[in-house]
């Protein structure tokens, strides 16, 4: 437990500290990207424990960010009230859709949010006078927090940083709670837990709720951060960068997306120079991952914990 | 008004052919492996850049150069199923991951190989068709000459040979299908092939349409997904209907209302139509 202890603290340590020691604002802005990605992968995470693979989590992401967006720039709130408020419209949406979505299972509930997504990102292109079409929005404002404007990367690195470490730990505290014992529950023998009093649906659309309330935050944060929005940051293919992460991280706890997304958003940068490689390497470890390392780099650490650390 | 319905119903029916050809192919899949094939794409994408070397690179006659493309799709759908989905087929997540896998791996590989840009593919067919009041392009007329064609051949093919009454009883009952002595590997393999050459040759069919480029097999894709899933997914009878009604309703609002209402209105329909009745219109219960 020691050790544990230990290994907690200079965790927290590197990501507090590293943007002081490597003082480069490019590599600070790879580290912005790795947090949001922290916590648009472990919300989609959550959503993948309860075995439900929502396609529209890129959309949500999308629906946060232009929320945030909009209530600064043409109602002139306050960073402080709009970021809240980005989550919050996502997780009430989440919350109304929910009952509806969530009666369904498995590929059915993959092809009806990959539906709904397609439907959003839709929206965002066509209603030009609200979202701006597909030329989307320009110098969006800064984030300011307590009278302070976050300007450099670094300051929305710590942002970021604290979002994706809320998210992480509301991910894992709901996972070892009650709650979490009930979802797993639900996997693994669902009319048992129903008999027992357990409403199945409520809980699953607390889940799309929770994850939709963290994707539309960090949504909200890549907004103020890059200053400007376009419909096709938020497509399939950026979920597909999410499942990515999720798969090859390991999608047995929120630990896999961490490490996928800490792995895995560099590797375009490290395949700049070979650009037409970048996305058949990012197919062939998404195929080696689905192949050989079912339970991800979590289960091979797990399993090298077993052998060598007895 | 009835020459205009005449032109909205003859524009529907020769896309609505092509959607039927993709959609069939990836209901097929579905149906006797649970494979959601997100690369179905990407085998019409393969289809339309095999006929464009073929008859363009190589000056091929066009319909041999057809019939080859169909014939290679179809094998490189076999040797995915050998080699990739055979080793996941039972875990419908794991599947699902793998197809995307190997959709962005084929559409990487075309980009590689034949760059971004969009080429042409050579016009075998030119010129215009009078019926009635209603006029077509002929190149059209011929895609959904030939796409009949198809669709025929494939109906006899489920119905009149052994494999194809081996596979429609998979497809129904697995279980009870292998206790009669029916290979499930071989079925699979047999199905995937056929559900690629069916994209292969929509993709083939259309090259000389539309430009050829990697990014081509998205569209069609999301078109086969609605009508699969409006149709029910694993319905063959449900896959032509949706098909041919997809072609014909967005003809229709195309025609009336512009494109983006037509596309809103099929996403609103396909998720009601999930919410509603999750095993679509000829679909079954589960």
């Amino acid at each position: 437990m020691r050790l544990r202890n230990a290994a907690l603290v200079a965790i927290v340590a590197v990501a507090v500290g590293w943007p002081f020691v490597v003082e480069n604002r490019y590599i600070t802005h790879i580290g912005v990207l790795m947090a949001i990605s922290i916590s648009t992968s472990v919300s989609l995470n959550m959503m993948l424990r309860i075995g439900q693979l929502s396609i529209a989590q890129a959309a949500f992401m999308g629906l946060g960010a232009y929320t945030s967006t909009l209530l600064v720039m043409r109602l002139g709130l306050p960073f402080l009230l709009a970021f809240p408020a980005s989550g919050l419209l996502v997780a009430a949406f989440a919350a109304v859709i929910g009952p509806i979505f969530l009666r369904v299972k498995g590929v059915y509930f993959v092809l009806l949010t990959f539906a709904l997504g397609e439907g959003i990102v839709l929206v965002f292109q066509e209603w030009v006078s609200l979202f701006g079409g597909n030329n989307g929005i320009h110098s969006i404002p800064k984030a300011s927090l307590f009278g302070m404007t976050l300007v450099s990367p670094r300051s929305y690195y710590f942002l970021a940083l604290a979002l994706a470490a809320v998210t992480f730990l509301a991910a894992v505290g709901i996972f070892r709670s009650a709650v979490g014992a009930v979802l797993d529950s639900l996997n693994e023998n669902e009319p048992l837990s129903q008999s027992l009093g357990v409403n199945p649906l409520s809980y699953r659309v607390a889940v799309f709720a929770v994850a939709g309330f963290f994707t539309g935050l960090a949504g909200s944060v890549y907004a103020h951060y890059t200053g400007f929005l376009s419909p096709d940051a938020f497509t399939f293919w950026s979920l597909v960068d999410m499942l990515v992460i999720n798969v090859i991280g390991g999608i047995g706890s929120p630990l896999g997306p961490v490490l996928g997304a800490i792995l895995l958003v560099p590797l375009p940068e490290l395949l700049r120079d070979v650009r037409q490689y970048q996305m058949l390497s990012y197919g062939l470890l998404l195929l080696t991952a689905v192949l050989f390392l079912p339970s991800g780099i979590v289960g091979l650490l797990r399993k090298l914990q077993r052998r060598w650390l007895p | 008004m009835l020459a205009l319905s005449l032109q909205i119903v003859l524009n529907g029916l020769t896309t609505g052919v092509v959607y039927v050809l993709m959609a069939l192919g990836f209901t097929l899949i579905f149906g006797i492996m649970r494979v959601v094939n997100f690369a179905h794409g990407e085998l019409y994408m393969a289809g339309a850049f095999a006929v464009t070397v073929l008859s363009g690179g190589l000056s091929w006659p066009h319909l041999p150069a057809i019939l080859a493309s169909v014939v290679l799709v179809g094998l490189l759908g076999a040797a995915l199923q050998r080699l990739l989905f055979s080793r996941v087929i039972g875990n419908e997540f794991n599947c699902m991951i793998l197809a995307l896998a190997v959709s962005i791996c084929l559409q990487s590989l075309a980009l590689i190989v034949f760059g971004p840009d969009e080429i042409g593919a050579p016009r075998p067919v030119t010129g215009v068709v009078h019926l009635g009041p209603a006029v077509i392009p002929a190149d059209r007329l011929f895609v959904g000459a030939v796409a009949i064609v198809l669709l025929v051949a494939f109906y006899l093919f489920l119905n009149k040979t052994r494999l194809g009454l081996m596979m429609r009883a998979v497809a129904q009952d697995p279980e009870m299908a292998a206790l009669h002595g029916v290979r499930p590997n071989l079925i699979h393999t047999a199905a995937f092939a056929v559900g690629s050459m069916l994209a292969g040759a929509a993709g083939a069919l259309m090259a000389p349409i539309y430009t050829v480029f990697p990014y081509m097999g998205e569209l069609p894709m999301m078109k086969a997904f609605i009508v699969v899933v409006l149709g029910g997914l694993g319905s063959l009878p449900g896959a032509v209907i949706g098909g041919l009604m997809l072609g014909i309703v967005e003809s229709a609002f195309a025609t009336m209302l512009g494109s983006t209402v037509a596309a809103l209105v099929a996403f609103a329909v396909v998720v009601a139509a999930i919410a509603v009745r999750p095993e679509g219109l000829m679909g079954r219960r589960a």
